[in-house]
C-alpha cells in the first residue's frame, strides 16, 4: 500500500516544554517564598505578597502551570507519534498555547490582587473559569481531531488516559464552578455549606487524580518504554490499571472530610473506595517498574531513567499513604498537620517533578537533534531533586506527628497540655529545614534551565519532522472472536462515553443524595444569614485567603471540644457561600471564635491585625495593617444581598436596598466599642467588619443553651 | 420535573446501603474486566504493546 507522508509538529512541543520549565521555576520560587514567610513573618511584604494570597498562587502555578504545560508538552508530542499523524490543526494548537499561558497570567495578577473564590485549587475568579473552560474545548478539539485523522488503527494506552484526563477534568471544572456573578470579577458559590465541601473535595482530590495523576500515567507509558526501549511490562495489566483507576479515584472525595459535619454514610463510602485505590494505583507503579526488566543495569547510567525510576516510586509511596491517610483512625491524627504537606509533596516534587523532568531532558535532544549538553549537570540535577525530596519530606513528617500529637496531649488534671501558640512556635525549626529542601530542589531546576538552555543552543530544532505512514483503510475487517477491548480501542468517541459513564456512576452516587435528601443536612433554627456588615467581612476574610491556615470545623474529639468548643454541626453552614472549613491549620480553628473562652473584645483583633505579634508573642500570621486604613466598598452590598438571595439565602424582599443602613448602623457599634478600649478609627474602614465577621463565628448555636434540631 | 425527582429523592429510605451498592456495582465491573482481560490474545497484546515503537526500533531492543 501507498505510505502517505507528513510531518509532526515539533514546535508546539518546544513551547510548551519552555513554558513548563519557566513555570515550574516560577510556581516552585512562590513555594519557597511562602515557605520562609512561616519562618520569618516579616516577609508578608504588602497586602499582595502576604502568605494567604501567595500559597494559592503557588498551589495553582505548580498545578495547572507547571504539571499543565507537562501535560500538554507529552500530550502533543506522542499523540502524534501514536496515532501516526500531525496534530489536527496548528491554529488551535496556538490557541491552545498562548490561551493557556495567558490564563496563568490572569491567575498570577488575579491572586495576589485578592480576587479569588476561596476554594482550594478552585481559586480563580468566574471570568478566568469561563476563559478554561473555552481553552480546554479547544484542547480536546485538537485531540479528538488529531485521534480521528489517525493513520493507527488502535488507540495506545497512553490515549485512553488522555481521553479520560479531558473528559473528567471538562466535568469537575463545570460542576466546582458552579457559582453567581455579582459584578464583572466576584462571584458566590452555588452551593453553601456541606455540599459545598462535598463538590470542593469530589473536585479537589479529583483535581489530584484526574490533573496530576490519570495524564501524567499516559505519559508513563509513553515514555518510559521509549526511554527504556522496552515495551510496557503488562499490556493486559494496563487495562485493568485504566478502568479500575478511573472508576474507583472519582469516588474518594470524601476522604478529605472524615470527622467532619458531612454525613457519615458519604464519609464511608470516601473510605472504602480510598482503600481499594491502592491496588490499580500499585498495579500501574509495578506495571512501571517492570517495564525496566532486564534493562536495570542502564538505570545507573541513565540519568532520565534514574528520574523515572524515582517517579514512579514516589507515586508508589504516595498511593499508598493516601489509603492510609484515608482511614478514619488516621486521619483523626493526621489531618490539619503537616503530615499531609508532606504526602502532596512527595507526590508533586516525586511524581510529577521527577517524571517532568525525565520527559524534558528525553524530548528536548530529540526535536533539537542533537545530544544533552551535559549529562554531568543533569546527574546533578538528579541528586539535588532527591535531596530536595528527602529534606522537605522527612521534617514535616515529624513536624505533622508532634503538632497533632502535641493538640492532642492533656495534663494529669485532665487540661490541654500546650496552647495552640506553643504548637505553632514548636514547628519553626521543621519549616526552616522544609525550605532547605525546597532551595535544594529549585537548584536542581535551576541547573537544568542552564542545561537545557546550552542543549536548544547547540541543536537547532526540527519544527516540522518528517515521518511516513500508510493511510487508515476505511473498510476495517473485523477479525473473528475479535476482543471487545480492541473495538472501543479504534473508537475514539465511544471510549470517551465508556469514560464519561464510569466516572459519572461514582460522582452522581456521592453527590445526588446530599443535595437531594434533607435530612443529610438537619436544619438549625437559631442559625440565621449574616448581616450585610458580616457578610461583607466574610468576603475580606475569603479575600486575604485566611482559610489557608485557619480552620472553621471542629471535630468530635475531646482534644478540639476542649480547645474551641462544641463540634461543629452541618446546619452550621447552610449560609456559608463558599465554605471555609479549610484544610490545615497553621493557625487555631476559627469556627467558635466570638463565643465562651475563645471570644476577644473588638479592641483585642484590632490590635491583633494591626500586627499579631503584639497579641500573641511568637505568632507568624502576616500583619493586617493595610485593613486599618482601607475603606470598605459598600457599593456593592445591595448587589451581594440580591446574589444571596437568588442563591436561597432567606434576606426579605428589598433588603438589598436598606442593607447599607444595617451596615453603617452595625459599624458604628463597633467603632463605640474600639474607642472604649482607646482605639480611635473611622466605622468605615474594612478592618470594621472583619471583626464583626469574626465575633460571629459560632455565635448562632450558642444563643441557646442546647440548640434545637429540625429534621 | 426537577421537583418531582427531587420529592421522590427525599423519601428514599435507607440511605446508608449506597456504600454497598457502590462496592457492589464495583466487583461487578472489575470481574468482568478481569474476565475480558484474560481472554485477550497472546499477540494481539504483543502488538498492542509494541505501538510506540517504530519497526526499527523492535528490532534493535532485545526483548
Amino acid at each position: 500500500m501507498q505510505v502517505e507522508k507528513f510531518y509532526y509538529d515539533n514546535r508546539i512541543v518546544k513551547n510548551f516544554a519552555f513554558a513548563t520549565i519557566l513555570w515550574g521555576a516560577v510556581g516552585m520560587l512562590v513555594g519557597l517564598w511562602a515557605a520562609l514567610q512561616l519562618v520569618f513573618p516579616q516577609m508578608n511584604i504588602t497586602q499582595y505578597g502576604s502568605f494567604g494570597r501567595l500559597r494559592p498562587l503557588h498551589t495553582n502555578a505548580v498545578i495547572f502551570a507547571f504539571v499543565g504545560n507537562g501535560i500538554f508538552m507529552g500530550v502533543y508530542y506522542s499523540l502524534q507519534r501514536l496515532c501516526k499523524a500531525r496534530m489536527f490543526s496548528d491554529k488551535l494548537s496556538n490557541i491552545h498555547f498562548w490561551g493557556w499561558q495567558l490564563i496563568i497570567v490572569a491567575a498570577a495578577i488575579t491572586l495576589p490582587l485578592g480576587l479569588t473564590q476561596g476554594a482550594e485549587y478552585a481559586e480563580l475568579i468566574w471570568p478566568i473559569d469561563v476563559a478554561i473552560t473555552v481553552i480546554w474545548v479547544v484542547f480536546g478539539w485538537n485531540m479528538f481531531g488529531t485521534i480521528i485523522k489517525r493513520r493507527e488503527k488502535h488507540l495506545y494506552v497512553a490515549i485512553w488516559f488522555y481521553i479520560a484526563t479531558f473528559v473528567t477534568v471538562a466535568v469537575l471544572h463545570i460542576v466546582r464552578s458552579g457559582q453567581l456573578p455579582y459584578s464583572f470579577l466576584e462571584s458566590y458559590s452555588w452551593y453553601s455549606g456541606v455540599q459545598d465541601a462535598l463538590v470542593q473535595w469530589w473536585y479537589g482530590h479529583n483535581a489530584v487524580a484526574f490533573f496530576l495523576t490519570t495524564p501524567y500515567l499516559g505519559l508513563m507509558y509513553y515514555f518510559m518504554p521509549k526511554a527504556a526501549n522496552r515495551p510496557v511490562y503488562s499490556y493486559r495489566l494496563s487495562i485493568i490499571h485504566f478502568w479500575s483507576l478511573i472508576f474507583l479515584y472519582i469516588w474518594a472525595g470524601p476522604h478529605h472530610l472524615l470527622y467532619t459535619s458531612l454525613p457519615n454514610w458519604a464519609q464511608s463510602l470516601g473510605v472504602v473506595f480510598s482503600v481499594m485505590l491502592i491496588f490499580p494505583s500499585w498495579g500501574g507503579m509495578i506495571n512501571g517498574l517492570l517495564t525496566l526488566r532486564g534493562a536495570w543495569d542502564r538505570v545507573r547510567d541513565d540519568v532520565i531513567l534514574k528520574f523515572m525510576v524515582v517517579a514512579v516510586t514516589a507515586y508508589g509511596m504516595a498511593t499508598f499513604e493516601g489509603p492510609m491517610l484515608s482511614l478514619k483512625s488516621v486521619s483523626a491524627v493526621s489531618h490539619y498537620t503537616d503530615w499531609i504537606v508532606a504526602h502532596v509533596h512527595v507526590g508533586a516534587l516525586g511524581w510529577n517533578g521527577m517524571l517532568t523532568f525525565g520527559v524534558l531532558y528525553w524530548l528536548i535532544p530529540r526535536i533539537f537533534k542533537t545530544g544533552l549538553y551535559s549529562k554531568k549537570l543533569a546527574a546533578n540535577h538528579f541528586w539535588l531533586a532527591t535531596l530536595g525530596i528527602l529534606f522537605y519530606a522527612i521534617p514535616m513528617y515529624w513536624a505533622g506527628i508532634q503538632q497533632s500529637l502535641m493538640w492532642k496531649e492533656f495534663t494529669e488534671a485532665g487540661l490541654l497540655k500546650y496552647t495552640f501558640l506553643e504548637t505553632v512556635t514548636y514547628m519553626k525549626p521543621f519549616y526552616s529545614m522544609r525550605a532547605i529542601g525546597g532551595t535544594l530542589y529549585l537548584t536542581g531546576v535551576l541547573i537544568m534551565f542552564y542545561n537545557i538552555y546550552r542543549t536548544v543552543k547547540q541543536g537547532k530544532l526540527v519544527g516540522n519532522e518528517e515521518a511516513e505512514a500508510a493511510p487508515l483503510q476505511r473498510e476495517y475487517e473485523k477479525h473473528t472472536g475479535e476482543h471487545w477491548h480492541r473495538v472501543i480501542e479504534r473508537k475514539p468517541i465511544l471510549f470517551m462515553i465508556l469514560s464519561l459513564v464510569v466516572i459519572l456512576i461514582g460522582g452522581i452516587i456521592e453527590m445526588v443524595p446530599t443535595f437531594m435528601i434533607k435530612s443529610n443536612v438537619p436544619t438549625i433554627s437559631s442559625v440565621k444569614p449574616y448581616t450585610p456588615l458580616e457578610l461583607q467581612g466574610r468576603d475580606i476574610y475569603v479575600r486575604e485567603g485566611c482559610y489557608v491556615c485557619h480552620s472553621q470545623m471542629i471535630r468530635p474529639f475531646r482534644s478540639e471540644t476542649e480547645r474551641y468548643g462544641e463540634y461543629s454541626k452541618a446546619g452550621e453552614f447552610v449560609y456559608d457561600k463558599p465554605f471555609q472549613w479549610g484544610s490545615k491549620r497553621i493557625g487555631p480553628d476559627l469556627a467558635r471564635e466570638g463565643t465562651g473562652n475563645l471570644k476577644k473584645s473588638d479592641g483585642w483583633h484590632f490590635r491583633h491585625f494591626r500586627e499579631p505579634s503584639s497579641m500573641s508573642e511568637g505568632s507568624i500570621m502576616p500583619a493586617y495593617p493595610f485593613l486599618l486604613t482601607q475603606n470598605l466598598d459598600t457599593s456593592n452590598t445591595a448587589a451581594k444581598i440580591n446574589a444571596m438571595r437568588s442563591l436561597g439565602v432567606p434576606y426579605e424582599k428589598g433588603y438589598g436596598k436598606q442593607a447599607n443602613r444595617d451596615l453603617m448602623a452595625q459599624a458604628n457599634g463597633i467603632r463605640i466599642n474600639l474607642k472604649i478600649e482607646g482605639i480611635e478609627v473611622p466605622a468605615n474602614r474594612e478592618v470594621i467588619a472583619l471583626i464583626a465577621y469574626i465575633q460571629r463565628l459560632g455565635k448562632d448555636i450558642s444563643k441557646n443553651s442546647s440548640p434545637t434540631f429540625n429534621k | 420535573m426537577f421537583k418531582f425527582i427531587k420529592q421522590y429523592a427525599e423519601n428514599i429510605a435507607g440511605i446508608n446501603i449506597y456504600p454497598m451498592i457502590s462496592l457492589f456495582i464495583f466487583f461487578v465491573f472489575f470481574i468482568v474486566l478481569l474476565i475480558f482481560v484474560k481472554k485477550m490474545n497472546r499477540e494481539r497484546v504483543q502488538e498492542l504493546s509494541n505501538l510506540p515503537f517504530e519497526k526499527e526500533e523492535l528490532n534493535n531492543s532485545n526483548q
